[in-house]
C-alpha cells in the first residue's frame, strides 16, 4: 500500500481538526465580547470543506483498488493453445501404444 | 416466441472481486458519512442545512468513486450505477447524524 495517500489523510485530519479548533475559538472570542453569532469566519468554513475533500480523496486511495467483475478478466488475451495446456492432463504412456502400427521402438 | 426476438446476454460476474468492490465503497461511504457529519458539526449546519449537506456529500462520494472507475467505464467494477448512489443511505444517514450532533455539540455548545 502507498504511503502518499496516508501522508494525505494525515494531513487532511489534521487540517480538520485545527479548523475545529479555530471554530471553538471563534466562538469562544464572541462569548467572551458578548456578540451575536451569525456565521463561522469564510476561511474556517473554506478549511474545512477543503480538508473534508482531502480526507475523501486519501480515504478513497487507502481502501484499496477496485477489481474487475467480469469473471473472464483475465482470459480475454489467451489463446485455446494456451489455456488448454493442462500438464496434469499430459499423457506420456498411453495404453493404445501397443496396439500401434507404425510405434517406434 | 423466437431466438431473435429474445436475446439474453448473459455475463458472468466474479462474485470475489463484487466483494472486494462493494466492501471497499462500504468502507469509503462510511467513513465519509462519519467525517461529513464532523464537517457540519463544525460549520455548525442546523435542520435541514445539514441534510443537504449529507446529500451534498453522497452525491460527491459517487462521482468520486466514478471518477476513480472512470467515467466511461465504470461497468467494469460494478453491475448498477444506480445502486452505487442509493445503496445503505438511511444507515449512513445515522452515521452522520450521530456525528454531526456531537462535533456540533463539542464545538459550539460547550
Amino acid at each position: 500500500m502507498a504511503v502518499v495517500p496516508k501522508i494525505i489523510l494525515t494531513i487532511g485530519f489534521f487540517s480538520i481538526f485545527h479548523a475545529a479548533l479555530s471554530a471553538v475559538q471563534h466562538r469562544s472570542y464572541l462569548r467572551i465580547n458578548e456578540l451575536q453569532f451569525t456565521r463561522l469566519p469564510t476561511d474556517i468554513i473554506v478549511q474545512t470543506l477543503i480538508s473534508l475533500v482531502i480526507i475523501m480523496y486519501g480515504v478513497l486511495n487507502v481502501a484499496g483498488d477496485f477489481k474487475v467483475i467480469k469473471a473472464s478478466a483475465g482470459l480475454d488475451n489467451k489463446s485455446w493453445e494456451t489455456f488448454r495446456n493442462i500438464t496434469s492432463f499430459y499423457t506420456f504412456s498411453h495404453r493404445g501404444r501397443s496396439i500401434a502400427v507404425d510405434y517406434e521402438s | 416466441m423466437s431466438a431473435k426476438s429474445k436475446q439474453v446476454t448473459s455475463v458472468a460476474y466474479s462474485e470475489s472481486a463484487i466483494r472486494n468492490n462493494l466492501s471497499i465503497v462500504e468502507y469509503c461511504r462510511t467513513s465519509m458519512a462519519a467525517l461529513s457529519g464532523c464537517t457540519a458539526g463544525i460549520l455548525g449546519l442546523t435542520s435541514l442545512y445539514g441534510a443537504l449537506f449529507f446529500v451534498c456529500a453522497t452525491i460527491t462520494v459517487w462521482l468520486m468513486f466514478l471518477y476513480k472507475a472512470g467515467f466511461s467505464n465504470w461497468n467494469k467494477y460494478f453491475i448498477s450505477r444506480k445502486s452505487l448512489l442509493t445503496s445503505g443511505f438511511y444507515g449512513q444517514l445515522f452515521t452522520y447524524i450521530l456525528c454531526w450532533t456531537f462535533i456540533y455539540g463539542m464545538v459550539h455548545v460547550y
